[in-house]
């Protein structure tokens, strides 16, 4: 959508410089920030914006300490990491630390527009009204999709924002089976992970969280060699 | 708390604890006499005088041998932990140096491909007109002159470790020649934001490279640029020792911070976390510095104590024959 706001954290000049013009072109509001601990700063206050495009080495902090500062402060803020370092094992470090997505440079002008346009549909689609409603009852845990909290036996559990998506996913069409690459394309775009099994991890999580016997789940169901079906 | 105090709390654990273990053993040993003599006269035997003073005796002998041995094997098992603790140290300082190092190399060699690509991929979708398209193609042409430059680098750098440098050296009056590198070097990208100031210039006659002289100095103030600010004053002196011309070319910025003194002039060596990455570069510009003057028959050092602060490094060069004083 036209008029968002995005920031972009990138000490390179020249490509904070190209990567803010064309954007701009598209219509998005932009700010632009060169040095970590000034856009972590930045990043906590308001107006809070739609997208961060985050560079990972930085001066003075990198982009995975400032991704990791901002879930743990219960930031929700979608994140895209621009970086030169694109091999897998960073690509896996980023999206677990809550990352969104992950571009490694030098990539392809029309590549970031879609990749931006994509984080920005998924965040507009959890925003939206969900025909499931903006909570969860899972026997006696409660999941209240915009506090991105879980009420389990009267104690309230932060999740992250994947693991409030996730569960989102599944409510959304209750006793069907959801395919993992379903999952991985609403929750984060298709191609931002290196393979469908890391959703897995998400999944025994959640069910440790709110399932009462996680080992024989009542709620969040495996269905081999697919997916997952939540009945609730 | 700083990793050194914590490495020394570490260190000293160790030894109190080894210490305390070493103390409890020599009491027991030292009155094991005393020990052996009451069991006996706990069962109820009693000894004769001198059949009690033959048993301490023997069993002090004894056990002075035990303790002596005993001193010896643990210095040893020490002195064994503390090599493997350094041959540790070391494995682990190596594989953070590589880390860092292709970190760095990834990043230098990506970033200006990067930016240079999105300029000329703006250009071709006509998304840049008039000034700006003026501006995208001079930014484009400074990324891939910075990759040049570092792709240069490399490449002397593996030419020098492959087939060691190439020098021509020729007869140079180094203080004419100094003012001719300082005034190119004045209109160079890399290094035009430093200003040089020449001290009085004693005509000195020297055998050198005139080509690896500006190389040389070109990494020198352009590392200033990098690490004393962004328009540094740079200040190159000039005098003679004995058959030597002394050239320290040095800076008024903030000294060296996180790198190892000991290990400036290595190839790939940087100082600091390169995820927290605060200046351009990989890490050749000193080394390639040190080889080249190798070269020339010179040599260079570092030098970190200079009135006024700063950092700077002395140049050796031999002065030509017959110009020696």
């Amino acid at each position: 959508m036209s008029g968002e706001l995005l920031v972009i954290v990138e000490d390179e000049e020249h490509l904070a410089e190209v990567i803010s013009d064309n954007l701009a072109l598209e219509g998005y509001a932009i700010e632009v920030l060169g040095d970590g601990l000034q856009a972590l700063e930045r990043l906590r206050r308001e107006p809070a914006p739609a997208l961060v495009l985050l560079d990972v080495m930085l001066p003075s902090l990198d982009g995975f300490r400032i991704c990791e500062t901002l879930r743990r402060e219960g930031s929700q803020l979608p994140i895209l990491f621009l970086t030169a370092r694109g091999e897998a094992d960073d690509r896996v470090r980023g999206l677990e630390l809550g990352g969104d997505d992950f571009l490694a440079k030098p990539f392809d002008l029309r590549e970031l527009m879609l990749r931006v346009r994509a984080i920005l549909k998924r965040a507009a689609w959890y925003r939206g009204p969900s025909p499931s409603g903006d909570t969860l009852v899972l026997g006696s845990a409660r999941v209240d999709f915009k506090r991105y909290v879980a009420s389990v036996q009267g104690r309230e559990i932060q999740l992250s924002q994947k693991e409030t998506m996730i569960l989102r996913c599944l409510a959304e069409k209750p006793g069907e089976v959801i395919s993992r690459a379903a999952i991985l394309d609403r929750v984060w775009g298709y191609d931002a992970f290196p393979t469908e099994r890391t959703i897995d991890n998400f999944i025994v999580r959640l069910r440790r969280l709110l399932e009462p016997d996680p080992q024989s789940p009542r709620y969040i169901h495996t269905v081999r060699g697919t997916g997952y079906r939540l009945t609730p | 708390m700083p990793s050194a105090l914590r490495k020394l709390y570490s260190y000293g654990a160790v030894v109190a604890l080894y210490a305390l273990v070493f103390g409890w053993w020599l009491f027991f040993f030292a009155n094991q006499g005393d020990f052996l003599v009451e069991r006996v006269a706990r069962q109820g035997i009693e000894l004769e005088p001198a059949t009690e003073l033959a048993l301490r005796s023997a069993t002090q002998d004894t056990m002075r041998m035990f303790v002596f041995e005993g001193a010896f094997l643990g210095v040893l098992l020490l002195g064994s932990m503390m090599l493997v603790v350094r041959a540790l140290q070391r494995e682990l300082a190596l594989n953070r140096q590589q880390r860092n190092f292709l970190s760095a190399i990834t990043h230098e060699l990506r970033s200006p491909i990067a930016s240079a690509k999105l300029y000329l991929e703006s250009l071709l979708l006509g998304r840049a007109e008039g000034e700006k398209r003026e501006r995208y193609l001079k930014h484009a042409h400074q990324d891939l002159d910075r990759l040049q430059s570092m792709v240069d680098s490399l490449l002397q750098t593996a030419r020098m470790t492959t087939k060691g440098i190439e020098v021509e050296l020729a007869e140079l009056e180094l203080a004419a020649e100094l003012q001719k590198i300082a005034a190119e070097l004045a209109q160079e990208p890399q290094t035009s934001a430093a200003a040089i100031e020449l001290a009085e210039l004693a005509p000195l006659n020297v055998a050198a490279d005139p080509s690896a002289l500006r190389t040389i100095l070109r990494n020198l103030v352009a590392n200033a640029v990098k690490y004393a600010g962004p328009k540094p004053r740079v200040r190159w002196e000039l005098w003679s020792e004995g058959t030597a011309a002394v050239l320290l070319v040095r800076d008024f910025g903030a000294g060296l911070r996180d790198a190892d003194p000991k290990r400036l002039f290595d190839a790939f060596v940087r100082g600091g976390d390169e995820d927290v990455r605060t200046r351009p570069g990989v890490g050749l510009g000193l080394y390639l510095v040190a080889e080249l003057m190798k070269a020339q028959g010179g040599s260079v050092r570092a030098r970190t104590e200079l009135e006024g602060g700063g950092f700077g490094v002395e140049l050796r060069l031999p002065l030509a024959q017959g110009a020696a004083r």
